[in-house]
């Protein structure tokens, strides 16, 4: 008897492989508990003094991917070089300018607001505060270097949509997305990172939730 | 793997690398959408510029003599698509397939890097600055006789002519010779001599019989723009638009839009026309014997000019007689009082006065020959292939101690020359010119050099120092200023952005003496030439240069009259309407292009009436010899209703030597058995002079034909009514309901959002969830309702719409040698055009070229044109079969193709009823596969807001999606509404016919909503309830009395 | 105990097996002499091996073809727009075809009752299988960019994207992972008592551990006998509508479709009948040399082969019929374009094509009609071939001509297969032979415990068990 019921077990052993595999694809509910936890962390830290100290870019990486959303079935989000926080040919700090100088991003992204690019400020800009500003700065002295070779600065690019999708600055902007809710709290990066996953699923939700178009051809053409 | 891995390095931010920093994706890690990629900035960023916002810079097109107003669109600092000028009164915004490639001109990758010179065999690159001081010292060393220098420069009006004839004057050099091999020089002394103008306006509008002597007024003869646009308005005239008749030994593009086409053997024209005048000796009888035709068709003709009140009657023949022909026909339209009413000589064009003739392009070869010619210039042209090989022309350049050439393509001529100093591309260039009086059309650079050109003009400036040469102001006339704004540019979706003011300008200074120059013959200086560039237009006059002074070439020995020759066919030859006789054959899109008569592209073939053929057993394909006393070409045969049937026809354009990887080896030059022979009035060189031999090699070769059947079968494709079907009383000829469908009307059913979306949900009125397709969903998406209409009677067949689509959604040339398929693991079919051969080329939209009638082979058959792109169907049948939703339907109308979705199953294609959807058979967009169709710089062309698709997917028209949603962008951010007609398509956009018509059907305040009620319109293939967003307008018969009606 | 595979005693009367007159099998006179002879097939023989060797060289040129295609794109193959199908599509829906035989024999044929099937079965059963696995592989091939091809596959994906559950080509994922699973369990259960007798005669210890988990621990009890006949009589009602089902759904990629010649009602019946049709021939071509090579005459006998020569006979009157009916339709239906098509079908660019099918599936089977014939393995053999050959170009005929000859005259085409296309094809066989080959090798190709419910009782020697332990001892 005992010998003849091992052998069923091959059978089941096999069904259960696969509803163990399944389940290990599930990844909705912990989540959702970690976004949570992670709200309440940035509410904490906004509502502290003034000068709180910036987190280091690890710390907020930590924290990225229970900040951007992501579907209770966690395929296919693989692929995505979320968080990707490569070192810059100038180790330009955003919170300083940003927080610190008071800019606004459009003040070198100029044409985010009227442009399908966002673009990119021209050394000339740089030069012009920091050909008397900081100066002094090892940083500074780079970008002196290059403006003095007049050689542009190779910068590594971090947030990219394929080649065959469309992507409107100004449509986004002026629709009243702000820039951080899809490059996320660049002012409070010592170096920038890639938040979102940037996946599809990622852009349609908002689309659905925003009740804007989210046909195909919106933005594949 | 994305689909478009192709496409990395095209698209739009790498646009902002136009300071030449190098190198974007650094390595790969990982999928390529972690590659390492480097964003370059600007180290200045220039004035008017915003990245990945096109500007608009209206200059002028050089690619003819003609001289039409075009506007280069420029993104991020590169000129990506040309398109026509509205604002210029020649061509009104309209722009062939010629103009549109000059693009593939600019970024021709064969194009020179830099100066070049000959040391032994070899040329070798120099810096300019060597290749200046070597110019110097040979002209130095020539000393006196320099007098005999000879500079042939390619025809063309405005100032330019005038400061090189400066120039060649302070250096003893006689004045240049203006040479285009294009120009049909018998015609324009005869219009010269008949009415004192080279090229009088001709008003179709006006006629109600046009007689068209070989006068292909819609491929080269004259100004074939602003013709066309004419010609296609008085067709719309319907029931009064103008007869016409064409009167040839071979029906051309213009002949086949003729209504009645009366066949004549070369050489026999001139006795047709006095036949027709009743002057001369030649009876009807008598003409109609030498030409090989009924005389009952000649007799017609005659009597219907008698009859028809306001008519005209144009000559354009090629033979040794040209110009006598067109002298006839210019007496003709005197005596029939047509002078000032359909011709008029008051409102000339200037663009062809003063051009050389080939007599003195002999002259010239004559005088290097005997070995006095101490130095030869040449810019432009391309005498070493325009000239029959008979005339020797390379042999005589081989005499000449010192040749400069200024082109910058490796054509014939320069790879024979000594010195190469590459001129800009003309959209690189200051310039202006005159193709009417008292209008001056200004060029200015779109964009900084290709390569490491300088324009011919600075150098000549430079040579003597600048101020050497007078400025003579230009002679404002008093003709009114056509005006500062740009009515059309709305249309264009484009707003018009001045050059760069003078001195703004961030390049080096050297680039813009002769800027200055002109700046300083302009009246009010910089600001007149600053406001005046945004039309590109300024009222006045060029002060034109001496024509040419040299010794007057021996006259030739008469030769004997076609007839007489040695042969059993009459050897017709004619310039391409594409490649005309070469300059366009280094250009992709051109090769690509199918010839709008015999829809051959990539190959030269030979034409021959198929009852002739047939009797010496040859079929299409079959290669066959044509041989006269000059010499013999081979080629296939292409068997043709619309030749006479005593002639044999070849076009020219192809069989270059070199000139670059697009046009070196391919096809052949029939030029190689034409005699040196011209036209003894006029000097131009005569192409139908002799007979010749016509012998079956055995041999066969694959027509490179884009044509299935040249037949409709009853299909209704492209459809036609009679003036008295038009005129007759509206039936409901709308048709019946289709069960099953919800009120299907198929003309006002365009209204609707779509007619019956593929999803089905609207054809359920119960569903529930009806989705984006419902008028009442939120996004308001299905308010719209894009659509199309073509409009038959104005479709002359040109093709500037394909080319404009080529341009336009970054489509791929296939039919280059290289590009082809392995016809086995180690061989490649590596004939031109093999893979349009297999049926694979990417035309989204094509001209459909169909025959009706002509079942006896005879000479009455009527020919219809019908552009065929994506219907953009309601009803789609290509969506619900595809598996992964990569085609499916926008609410707004559009047939959406999806290529980051498509896995390539291609049952899309397999239910398209009209065959529109085109598959990506090689990796046509990947840089390291040999079917690589952009090789750099021509991807520099690539429009950034189109993608590049990847190998294995599908592609099909758009709809231009992608200027739909500019215009969109745009009225959201001016916070309205997308007006009416505000935008258009590429291909409506382009057609110098004005035949094709996009906008909103559902939005009556759109002209294609007007349109698409007409009661000529109606849908291709209706009847299999596709609901198309395109809708034909069917074309008008006029049978004249010789002709019975083709239904 | 030591257990040697011995026939179920059918109070029910489920199985089919009882011996009758005519598929008695008169040269089997003992048990022993089936498990002799049959796994004596199992031993490998230079045939075998060089059968073996030519398969997997064929398979391999079917491999780099397609690493070939993949790099250069689709273009290497054939295709003449608008024809976007060619030998791809043809030889899918021609393999799905040979599929068919298998499972009606094992299923259809068992609830019938008909006792003929038992000896080819099994050579049928394993036919199918790898058949669907060699046709499965076809929709992968034929697309523009494969490795993209799980898009066709519904899954819960981040692009919140679903298949167009609409086109027939999702249908067609559905149908053929369906049926592959159905066919492949069913060839399973059926070898369980096989695999047990050849556990119990094998020497090699980890092979009899192999065989020893694949037949689940059978030790040939009354119980699990009757256990077994339910769960065989189960999956074979569970199969008998797949038969039907799945090639209706093929026919569907062209019945759905508006393209003349494909756009046709018929199409569903016409498929089923052609599948069977082509199916069986390939039984023949198959079973045909393994009974010679093998002699196994005496269980494959001349009065099976006659039963299924009947089949093939009746499915291509079937077959032939329905290619009338199309030509009448065509006529009747008064559509110029549909009249047009099929009269270039027969006299137009691609008669020849026409003409064989017509040939090899209508004229040559109406030999079948003489019992000589019938009973002739040699014959019977060369028609199989010609069949095979018929119905490949009943494919082509459909595929091809349509495409080339649609609604739009401007766009009509020619085509010709390109040496890519034909290394596929040869790929295919190569890969289907591969298998089989491989199978009859390691598992019986005839049903030994089936065989023995046959043997005439009289005949029936009693068990001696240890007679039988000592043959599985050694």
């Amino acid at each position: 008897m005992t010998r003849r019921r091992k052998w069923a077990a091959v059978p089941g052993l096999a069904v259960i492989a696969v509803i163990a595999t399944l389940l290990s694809a599930y990844s909705g509910a912990q989540t959702a508990q970690q976004a949570g936890a992670a709200q309440q962390a940035g509410a904490a830290q906004q509502a502290g003094a003034a000068p709180a100290p910036l987190p280091t870019v690890d710390e907020v990486r930590a924290s990225i991917d229970t900040v951007a959303e992501r579907g209770p079935w966690a395929y296919s989000g693989a692929s995505s070089p979320q968080g990707y926080a490569p070192e810059q040919p100038i180790n330009f700090p955003h919170p300083v300018h940003v927080q610190g100088a008071g800019m606004n991003c459009l003040y070198c992204h100029f044409s985010a607001n009227k442009a399908p690019d966002p673009g990119l400020p021209a050394v000339a800009t740089c030069m012009g505060c920091h050909s008397i500003v900081a100066t002094g700065s090892p940083e500074i002295q780079k970008l002196t270097q290059y403006w003095s070779d007049s050689l542009p600065i190779p910068w590594v690019r971090i947030h990219k949509v394929p080649d065959y999708v469309q992507f409107p600055h100004q449509r986004h902007v002026n629709g009243g997305v702000s820039c951080q809710t899809c490059h996320g709290e660049v002012q409070e990066m010592p170096r920038v990172f890639q938040y979102a996953s940037l996946n599809m699923g990622w852009c349609v939700n908002c689309h659905v939730e925003r009740q804007v178009r989210y046909d195909c051809s919106t933005c594949h053409y | 793997m994305s689909t478009t891995s192709g496409s990395s390095g095209l698209k739009r931010r790498e646009f902002l690398k136009v300071l030449g920093a190098t190198g974007a994706a650094a390595g790969t890690v990982g999928c390529s959408s972690d590659s390492v990629e480097r964003l370059i900035p600007y180290l200045n960023h220039p004035d008017q510029t915003v990245p990945g916002v096109s500007n608009y810079y209206a200059t002028t097109c050089r690619e003819c003599a003609a001289g039409c107003g075009v506007i280069a669109e420029v993104r991020d600092g590169r000129a990506i698509k040309l398109e026509g000028n509205p604002a210029h009164p020649l061509n009104q915004g309209a722009i062939c397939s010629k103009g549109q490639a000059a693009l593939q001109g600019l970024y021709n990758p064969d194009r020179f890097r830099g100066p070049m010179m000959r040391e032994g065999e070899r040329l070798v690159p120099i810096t300019w600055d060597r290749a200046l001081q070597e110019l110097n010292t040979r002209l130095d060393q020539a000393g006196p006789a320099l007098a005999n220098g000879v500079f042939i420069n390619q025809h063309e009006s405005g100032s330019f002519p005038v400061v090189l004839d400066q120039w060649l004057a302070t250096r003893g050099i006689p004045g240049h010779l203006s040479y285009d091999a294009d120009l049909n020089l018998g015609t324009i002394a005869a219009h010269r001599q008949a009415y004192g103008v080279a090229w009088p306006t001709i008003d179709f509008t006006q006629a109600r019989l046009i007689v068209s002597v070989g006068a292909d007024f819609l491929d080269d003869w004259g100004a074939a723009v602003p013709q066309q646009l004419n010609f296609a308005d008085a067709r719309a005239q319907l029931q009064n638009a103008p007869r016409f008749v064409y009167v040839g030994p071979r029906r051309s593009l213009t002949g086949l839009n003729a209504d009645q086409w009366i066949p004549c053997r070369p050489g026999s024209e001139l006795a047709i026309m006095q036949a027709l005048g009743g002057t001369g000796t030649a009876s009807i009888a008598q003409a109609a014997e030498a030409a090989g035709v009924e005389p009952t068709l000649l007799q017609g003709l005659a009597d219907e000019l008698r009859g028809a009140g306001r008519s005209m009657i144009l000559a354009g023949t090629r033979g040794a007689d040209a110009m006598e022909v067109a002298l006839a026909a210019a007496a003709l339209n005197q005596a029939l009082g047509n002078v000032g009413v359909t011709i008029l000589p008051g409102s000339p064009a200037t663009a062809f006065e003063r051009a050389a003739s080939y007599a003195d392009v002999r002259g010239v070869v004559e005088q290097m020959a005997s070995g006095q010619v101490p130095v030869f210039f040449v810019r432009g042209a391309n005498p070493a292939f325009t000239t029959p090989p008979a005339l020797g022309f390379a042999a005589a350049m081989a005499r000449v101690p010192f040749k400069v050439s200024f082109s910058s393509y490796p054509d014939e001529t320069t790879l024979l020359c000594d010195l190469i100093l590459p001129d800009h591309h003309a959209l690189e260039s200051w310039g202006d010119a005159q193709p009417v009086p008292g209008l001056i059309g200004l060029q200015q650079p779109t964009m900084d050099p290709v390569f490491n050109t300088r324009p011919t003009a600075d150098l000549l400036l430079l040579l003597t120092g600048g101020g050497a040469l007078s400025a003579a102001p230009l002679a404002i006339s008093g003709a009114t200023s056509p005006g500062v704004e740009v009515p059309g540019a709305a249309a264009l979706g484009s707003q018009v952005v001045p050059a760069p003011a003078p001195g703004a300008v961030t390049t080096t200074p050297r680039e813009h003496l002769y800027r200055d120059w002109l700046i300083g013959r302009i009246p009010g200086g910089a600001a007149a030439l600053t406001s005046a560039l945004q039309t590109g237009l300024i009222a006045g006059n060029v002060g034109q240069s001496a024509a040419a002074v040299r010794p007057a070439p021996a006259p030739v020995a008469a030769l004997p009259a076609i007839a007489q020759t040695e042969g059993d066919f009459f050897f017709h030859i004619y310039p391409s309407p594409l490649l005309g006789t070469g300059s366009g054959a280094n250009k992709p899109w051109l090769q690509e292009l199918a010839d709008p008569v015999s829809k051959i592209a990539w190959q030269t073939w030979i034409e021959i009436h198929p009852t002739r053929a047939w009797d010496m057993g040859i079929d299409n394909g079959d290669l066959v010899t044509i041989t006269t006393g000059t010499g013999s070409v081979t080629a296939p045969a292409y068997l043709y209703l619309g030749i006479h049937p005593d002639t044999v026809a070849m076009p020219l354009g192809r069989g270059h030597t070199a000139y670059g990887r697009y046009a070196a080896g391919i096809g052949v030059n029939p030029l190689i058995a034409v005699p040196a022979a011209e036209d003894a009035q006029s000097g131009g060189l005569a192409y139908s002079v002799t007979k010749c031999r016509v012998t079956k090699t055995g041999g066969f070769d694959d027509l490179v034909t884009t044509e299935g059947s040249a037949r409709q079968h009853g299909r209704g494709i492209a459809q036609a009514m009679t003036v008295a079907e038009l005129m007759a009383p509206v039936t409901d000829d709308h048709g019946h309901d289709i069960p099953g469908v919800p009120s299907y009307e198929p003309l006002p059913g365009l209204r609707s959002p779509v007619a019956a979306d593929a999803q089905g949900e609207l054809a359920d009125p119960d569903s529930k969830d009806k989705g984006m397709y419902d008028p009442q969903h939120w996004s308001k998406m299905a308010s719209r309702r894009w659509a199309m209409t073509i409009d038959l009677a104005r479709c002359t067949g040109c093709s500037a719409c394909v080319t404009a689509c080529y341009a336009e959604n970054n489509i791929p040339t296939v039919g280059a040698p290289w590009q082809g398929r392995a016809t086995s693991p180690l061989t490649w079919d590596e004939r031109p055009g093999a893979n349009i051969v297999k049926g694979r080329e990417m035309t989204w939209i094509r001209i459909e070229r169909y025959f009706e009638g002509g079942e006896d082979y005879g000479s009455n058959f009527d020919t219809r044109f019908a552009p065929m792109l994506c219907q953009h169907c309601g009803n789609a049948p290509c969506e619900p079969v595809c598996p992964v939703y990569a085609t499916y339907h926008s609410p707004d109308g559009l047939n959406v193709q999806v290529y980051n979705r498509c896995v390539g199953t291609r049952y899309c294609s397999n239910n398209c009823p009209y065959k529109v959807r085109y598959f990506n058979w090689f990796g046509y967009g990947e840089p390291n596969r040999r079917q690589y169709a952009f090789p750099e710089p021509l991807n520099w062309q690539l429009n950034p807001d189109v993608t590049v698709r990847g190998k294995g997917v599908m592609e099909k028209c758009t709809f231009c999606v992608q200027r739909i949603r500019e215009a969109e962008h745009r009225a959201v951010a001016e916070g309205r509404l997308v007006e009416a007609d505000e935008f258009t398509t590429a291909c409506a956009q382009a057609c110098p016919s004005r035949a094709i018509v996009f906008g909103d059907a559902a939005d009556a305040t759109w002209s294609v909503a007007q349109l698409a009620t007409d009661r000529r319109a109606y849908h291709v293939f209706g009847d299999l309830s596709t609901y198309t967003a395109v809708v034909y307008l069917k074309s008008i018969i006029h049978p004249g009395p010789a002709t019975p009606v083709q239904a | 105990m030591a257990t040697i595979a011995r026939p179920y005693s059918d109070p029910a009367g489920q199985r089919p097996n009882v011996p009758s007159a005519d598929i008695q099998l008169p040269a089997v006179k003992s048990y022993e002499q089936v498990d002799e002879e049959i796994i004596g097939t199992l031993r490998p023989t230079g045939k075998w091996f060089l059968g073996l060797g030519l398969a997997i060289f064929c398979m391999l040129i079917g491999a780099a073809a397609w690493t070939y295609q993949i790099y250069w794109g689709l273009g290497q193959a054939g295709y003449e727009p608008p024809v976007m199908w060619g030998v791809y599509i043809i030889t899918f829906v021609f393999w799905v075809g040979i599929g068919h035989a298998g499972t009606l024999i094992s299923a259809i044929l068992y609830l019938f009752r008909a006792g003929f099937r038992t000896t080819i079965y099994r050579a049928a059963e394993a036919m199918t299988v790898f058949a669907v696995l060699t046709a499965g592989l076809f929709p992968i091939i034929h697309i523009g960019r494969p490795w993209k091809f799980f898009w066709l596959i519904p899954y819960p994906n981040w692009r919140l994207l679903w298949p167009q559950f609409k086109s027939p080509l999702v249908w067609d994922v559905f149908a053929i992972s369906t049926y592959l699973t159905i066919s492949t369990t069913f060839l399973y259960i059926g070898l369980i008592p096989d695999i047990a007798v050849l556990r119990d005669r094998e020497t090699n210890p980890v092979r009899r551990q192999i065989f020893a988990v694949l037949s689940l621990g059978w030790r040939n009890s009354e119980r699990e006998w009757r256990h077994f006949a339910r769960a065989y009589l189960f999956l074979a009602a569970f199969s008998t509508p797949l038969v039907l089902s799945v090639h209706s759904v093929v026919s569907f990629d062209f019945a759905m479709a508006l393209t003349p010649g494909w756009h046709a009602t018929i199409f569903p019946p016409y498929f089923v009948a052609g599948a069977i049709f082509s199916g069986f021939a390939m039984v023949w071509t198959i079973i045909i040399p393994i009974r010679k090579w093998w002699n196994l005459q005496h269980y494959v006998t001349l009065n099976h082969l006659d039963a299924t020569a009947k089949v093939v006979l009746f499915t291509s009157l079937v077959v032939g019929s329905a290619y009338f009916i199309e030509f009448f339709i065509a006529w009747y239906s008064n559509v110029p374009v549909e009249q047009e098509y099929f009269w270039n079908r027969v006299f137009g660019q691609w008669w020849w094509a026409a003409w064989i099918m017509l040939t090899c599936n209508m004229i040559l089977p109406m030999s079948l009609f003489s019992q000589k014939l019938r009973r002739n393995p040699t014959w019977l053999f060369i028609l199989s071939l010609f069949i095979n050959l018929g119905m490949w170009f009943e494919r082509f005929v459909i595929v091809v001509p349509s495409l080339s000859h649609e609604f739009e005259p401007w766009q009509w085409s020619d085509y010709a297969p390109s040496w890519v296309d034909m290394s596929f094809l040869i790929g295919s066989f190569g890969w289907f032979f591969m298998w089989f080959l491989l199978f009859i090798k390691q598992l019986p190709v005839v049903a030994i415990a089936e065989v023995k419910e046959i043997i005439p009782p009289k005949l029936r020697g009693t068990v001696d068990s240890h007679g039988a332990s000592a043959h599985g001892g050694h």
